[in-house]
């Protein structure tokens, strides 16, 4: 008995003594201009309820990796990266962030994708120092010294699809989403943005994560008279919500939504005949116009299948790889101080146009687009800002937001 | 050899401490990185739980896949209070997100630490007691129990993400700091060794209960009642009670391991609380030999460091696989798991080679 606990211990050890060994170069101890490798950690969830979307980020990652790679590499070093699964819990996430910063002794680490995953690894890259790039919009209201925030800040992709919507024309707005905080903070931004702009908010419901029965909830949209919905539902709950609309016959026509996590990637799984006419807000489509774009997209398709479709958070993804690599090679370092201080104000040309890293508050000043989703699945812009937006997480330059005192307390 | 047959369980534990015990050396030495410790320090949670479940299981047979939310709660009360540490119970960004204008009463009641203590464990066994009371005085017994402990856990899990305001729905109480101050980094390296120690001091005071509480009578009535549970009806004891008596004690265990694990991890989401997490604990018990106690630590511990090597690098992809095959082996072919490979199948395979030689 105890034999077999200490050649398990054994076995464990000489594990973790390999693992920590193999550091070729390991992130912290890399300097410029030494051969070898720099390691980077992509932490996402490859297994569980979030695999579906995550994996498609991953996969633009590891193909930014292998085009810098193929180009010569960053300072003069390959990027040899170690993959962990969140397995789609953020305890996980916490538990593999550490191992990756200081077992595998990574530069910096691409992932999470879910709002509460990112929480859970917040305090572990501010603890130790590390950065995490993290690839999706999400609800703002937070800063972090060690998280480099790619994908948009409320007010790059919800307050102006909502001023779009407000412009058209539309009066009554019904809210509805799935019962997490990206939703539930949405919508207190768009309550009080509306309240100023002079709508109604005729309901506000919100569907369980794993809830397939919309019935209630469409007979609560058909009693309200309203005549668009703002949808934040997220995962399978949108499949079933549009399904059964249109089972009752009801188009784009009857009821117009505006949709804020729904990709090209949910638009093949909820049917492109289905979602005809519906919006949605982001700040990158496949169909964005740009040599860049064709470049990428053609790049995807060819590693991954000609039927595999970009999307914003896996376009975003591939930016965070190449614009860590673009401060790298400034700072000639890949100390996350120097990385930071090099990424002040930093451009690069990204599938999606130019996109600057503000120094404020770690996000990025990133255009914003309306679109259409045609029967072809891929989504066309209707709408798109004059330039690139800066990022305003905590809604600070927004008169109604101020009013309303949207600003949390820490 | 004797002594081996008779403290064999006790020998293989104390060996299982004093590895935990020199891994804080290990770590001075510079053998092993500090994230190593945080993380057998959840295992050490893990195990805890395990032993609690086994109580329940492995010695009384009751099955329950529901240990989740107990662990939760347990974890819970304890995130709230860390999490009104770190606001100066203040209310928290999460409740003025959900409308709330004033710290609500349940957290207020978690703010002394003494009151929190006590919570976290007097809530799971409320509730545990509760439920138990009612379903073992039905007789409610077998799959039925394990269908109801499931159904409870989905409830809570329900209920927790619907409550938003008061429990931040799935993003969970996140960035607070263990009770005896950051663990991570090398200047709180001497954080880590208290929290670590301590939860190893926990680890061998639940140990030494469980173990005994089976050797004693109460212990042999246990196994009685799973073997033949109306025999024991028969024989005058009142099962229920004791059944009750054991949910409950192992609820308490699973969130003393809760309160224990949020410490290590710095964050508690509901997907602790989930049934998929409620029944991956339950592999760790039957992967490490049900109906032994070291069996449940082993398997706590087995488990989760084969889950934390495997799901990186080259099996990235289907280390859930291996994991289910593991799972899917021990229950086809190795009943007592681990232990029972260590203790009979082992032993009876050399027997049967002498006899043929």
């Amino acid at each position: 008995m105890n034999q077999l606990w200490k050649r398990l211990a054994g076995i464990t050890l000489a594990g973790i003594m390999t693992a920590s060994l193999a550091g070729c170069g390991g992130g912290s101890q890399a300097s410029a201009g030494e051969d070898g490798a720099v390691k980077v950690g992509l932490l996402h969830s490859l297994t569980g309820s979030m695999a579906i979307s995550e994996t498609s980020v991953r996969d633009a990652e590891v193909l930014a990796i292998e085009e810098i790679n193929a180009a010569g590499g960053v300072n003069g070093c390959q990027i040899s990266y170690v993959e962990e699964d969140g397995a789609s819990n953020p305890s996980t996430f916490a538990t593999k962030a550490e191992k990756l910063i200081e077992e595998d002794e990574v530069a910096t680490v691409f992932g999470c994708w879910t709002s509460s995953s990112r929480k859970a690894v917040k305090s572990v890259f501010e603890d130790y120092g590390n950065l995490l790039w993290y690839p999706v919009q999400y609800e703002g209201m937070e800063t972090s010294e060690n998280i480099v925030y790619m994908g948009a800040a409320p007010n790059q992709q919800i307050v102006p699809a909502i001023q779009y919507l407000v412009d058209q024309g539309y009066k009554k707005f019904f809210l509805l989403g799935s019962d997490y905080v990206f939703p539930r903070t949405a919508n207190m931004i768009i309550n009080a943005q509306l309240k100023a702009a002079g709508c109604e908010v005729v309901g506000e419901e919100y569907a369980d994560m794993e809830q397939t029965e919309f019935s209630a909830i469409i007979s609560k949209i058909e009693a309200s008279g309203c005549d668009v919905i703002v949808n934040t539902l997220n995962g399978t709950g949108n499949v079933s919500f549009f399904k059964q609309m249109a089972e009752k016959n009801y188009t784009s026509e009857d009821y117009m939504t505006m949709s804020f996590s729904i990709a090209e990637e949910e638009v093949k799984t909820i049917g492109a005949d289905i979602l005809k006419g519906h919006m949605v807000s982001w700040n990158y489509y496949q169909t964005t116009e740009g040599e860049k774009n064709d470049a990428f997209v053609s790049a995807y398709k060819e590693k991954f299948g000609e039927d595999r479709v970009t999307s914003d958070p896996a376009e975003a993804a591939y930016d965070a790889v190449y614009m860590w690599a673009a401060a790298c090679e400034k700072a000639g370092s890949f100390e996350v101080e120097d990385v930071l201080a090099a990424l002040d104000g930093m451009s690069i040309d990204a599938p999606e146009g130019t996109i600057t890293f503000d120094a404020d508050n770690n996000h990025i000043y990133k255009p914003v687009r309306v679109g259409e989703i045609q029967e072809d699945g891929l989504i066309y812009t209707v709408y798109e800002t004059n330039e690139a937006v800066k990022p305003d997480p905590y809604l600070t330059t927004y008169d109604w937001a101020v009013a309303a005192d949207l600003q949390p307390l820490e | 050899m004797n002594f081996i047959k008779k403290h064999g369980q006790n020998v293989c534990f104390a060996v299982i401490v004093l590895v935990l015990a020199l891994m804080p050396l290990l770590l001075t030495a510079g053998v092993i990185k500090s994230t190593m410790v945080i993380f057998l320090g959840k295992c050490i949670c893990f195990a805890i739980v395990a032993i609690g479940l086994d109580l329940i299981w492995g010695y009384t047979g009751i099955l329950s896949l529901g240990h989740g939310l107990f662990f939760a709660l347990g974890a819970y009360g304890m995130g709230m209070y860390l999490k009104l540490q770190a606001t100066n119970g203040n209310i928290t960004d999460f409740m003025k997100t959900g409308g709330l204008t004033e710290l609500p009463r349940i957290w207020q009641a978690f703010e002394p630490l003494p009151m929190a203590l006590v919570l976290l464990v007097l809530i799971p066994a409320l509730l545990a007691g509760i439920i138990g009371f009612f379903i073992f005085r039905n007789r409610v017994k077998g799959v039925y129990f394990s269908i109801i402990s499931q159904a409870l856990t989905w409830a809570a899990y329900s209920i927790f993400i619907a409550m938003s305001p008061y429990t931040n729905g799935n993003v969970g109480i996140t960035e607070i700091d263990p009770i005896v101050g950051s663990i991570r980094g090398a200047k709180h390296i001497g954080n880590l060794y208290l929290l670590f120690y301590a939860a190893l001091a926990i680890m061998i005071l639940i140990y030494a209960v469980a173990y005994f509480l089976v050797k004693s009578k109460f212990g042999r009535l246990l196994i009685a009642i799973r073997d033949g549970e109306n025999r024991t009806y028969f024989s005058g004891y009142c099962v229920s009670d004791y059944k009750n008596f054991i949910y409950v004690l192992s609820a308490i265990i699973a969130a003393i391991a809760g309160a224990l694990f949020v410490n290590f991890n710095g964050s508690i989401t509901p997907s602790q609380m989930t049934i998929s997490y409620s029944i991956t604990m339950i592999i760790w018990v039957a992967v490490g030999g049900r109906g032994t106690l070291i069996g449940a630590v082993i398997g706590a511990f087995v488990i989760n460091l084969c889950e934390y090597n495997l799901s990186s690098g080259a099996f990235v992809d289907i280390w859930q696989y291996i994991i289910g095959a593991i799972f899917c082996i021990t229950i086809l072919f190795f009943k007592g798991g681990i232990v029972g490979i260590v203790t009979e199948q082992l032993p009876a395979l050399l027997h049967r080679r002498k006899e043929n030689s």
